[in-house]
């Protein structure tokens, strides 16, 4: 090893940085050159001065409560919280349409992307307190004429509880531009809302059939001159269960506008 | 998450708070505007605790490192005919501090008057390796530079500070 390889690796070699190959050549090296030697000496007095001169600093009593009570204050804000619902549904709903944005760019980008998106803000919208349901009623009966005068069309209502899908209620949203009829149902805990709106109205088409993330899931059919977007964090299994009952069970017939 | 969250982030955290002061310290040369820095980059931290792979404190100095360039920017903006590296701070009375270390001699006087003088990126190098005792390997992740530039660096800064203790050395300031 020369003079120059050695003095190039001997910082790295007093902070014993160098292979342990590399360290056995230069000390062999520093052993029997006087100058790589006192360079070496010079280098280790250097960081000893340099940690003598230099002080660790202790931070400041004021510091570490400024630093505490900051920290108290942001992090309600910062992602390290526990949020009320409606904080924990917006981080959601945001989360979501991110994802699930993300992945129609992978897969689909045609009409449709901007739609799952607000089908799925629509349906964690929803979930917000005092959101869910404008006419709150497990009856059919009720729910389907309080659309009446409300909508140009009538969606079709049906209430599943005999499968365990009771009918929650229904209130009016608004996507693709235009008023729509949502319909909500209930699995257990889970909520499950299904968005009606008259297919030839333009704004029905587009959108993938099955779409879903992080535990929401969206499905998407045309029946009977409609279309339907059913959205839940329930599993897919039990929400593609769920939407063939509504297709079989005659609730996608045509419905008189 | 919940409140526990906090509780475990100031558990990993806030025991890198003398670190993190002293980086501070050392990157933007000014008691206060240090503890400017370490409490936005706690706050920046926080924020992205979700991040935290590891050892905390690598990650932490990473933050305040990056948060000591955020001010150094604003700064030269405000003061654009300043050559920061040179003449800030080198000649001042900084308080009590600077003052108790008066007493511990003028050659090491002129090493951090050295030290203070280099460039950033010498400099933040110098005091990872030799007041945190980082391994070049986490010095080279705090700063976002590979291994190889770290001991470069390393060895400049160094280069620099014997030149600057080294017999005949002009005064400094």
């Amino acid at each position: 090893m020369s003079c120059a390889d050695v003095r190039e690796q001997l910082g790295a070699y007093l902070d014993g940085e160098v292979p342990a190959a590399v360290a056995a050549a230069i000390a062999a090296h520093v052993e029997g050159c006087a100058a790589c030697a006192a360079l070496a000496d010079r280098e280790r007095a250097l960081a000893a001065e340099v940690r003598a001169a230099l002080p660790a600093w202790r931070a400041p009593d004021v510091l570490r409560a400024r630093v505490r009570e900051a920290l108290r204050d942001a992090a309600p804000r910062a992602g390290a919280w526990r949020p009320t619902p409606w904080q924990g549904l917006v981080a959601a709903a945001a989360a979501v349409v991110l994802v699930v944005g993300t992945w129609i760019v992978a897969t689909d980008r045609a009409a449709g992307a901007a739609l799952t998106d607000d089908v799925l803000a629509a349906h964690v919208r929803s979930l917000m307190p005092g959101h869910l349901a404008d006419v709150a009623s497990t009856d059919q009966h009720t729910v389907k004429p309080w659309f009446d005068g409300r909508l140009d069309f009538s969606p079709p209502v049906t209430d599943e509880a005999a499968a365990g899908f009771p009918l929650l209620g229904g209130r009016l949203d608004y996507l693709g531009g235009r008023a729509v009829a949502a319909l909500v149902y209930g699995r257990r805990l889970h909520r499950i809302n299904v968005f009606v709106w008259p297919a030839r109205s333009g704004s029905g088409g587009g959108g993938p059939a099955h779409a879903g993330r992080d535990g929401y899931f969206l499905e998407h059919w045309t029946a009977g001159g409609m279309t339907f977007w059913a959205v839940s964090d329930l599993n897919r299994a039990e929400l593609v269960s769920f939407v063939r009952l509504l297709q079989q069970g005659g609730t996608g017939a045509p419905a008189a506008p | 998450m919940g409140p526990t969250e906090l509780a475990r982030f100031e558990e990993i955290v806030l025991p890198h708070l003398d670190d993190a002061y002293t980086l501070a310290r050392y990157l933007v040369r000014d008691e206060h505007d240090a503890q400017d820095v370490v409490q936005e980059a706690y706050l920046r931290a926080l924020r992205h605790f979700g991040t935290l792979r590891g050892d905390g404190r690598a990650w932490l100095l990473a933050i305040v490192r990056n948060c000591a360039r955020t001010w150094r920017r604003g700064r030269r903006a405000d003061a654009a005919a300043t050559p920061f590296d040179e003449e800030l701070h080198s000649g001042e009375s900084a308080g009590d501090e600077t003052e108790r270390r008066l007493r511990r001699g003028e050659a090491r006087e002129r090493l951090r008057t050295a030290l203070e003088r280099l460039a950033p990126e010498f400099r933040e190098a110098i005091v990872l390796r030799e007041l945190h005792g980082l391994s070049y390997r986490e010095i080279a992740q705090v700063t976002g530079s590979p291994v190889g530039t770290v001991m470069s660096r390393l060895a400049r800064g160094r280069q620099k500070l014997l030149e600057a203790l080294g017999p005949g050395e002009r005064e400094a300031g």
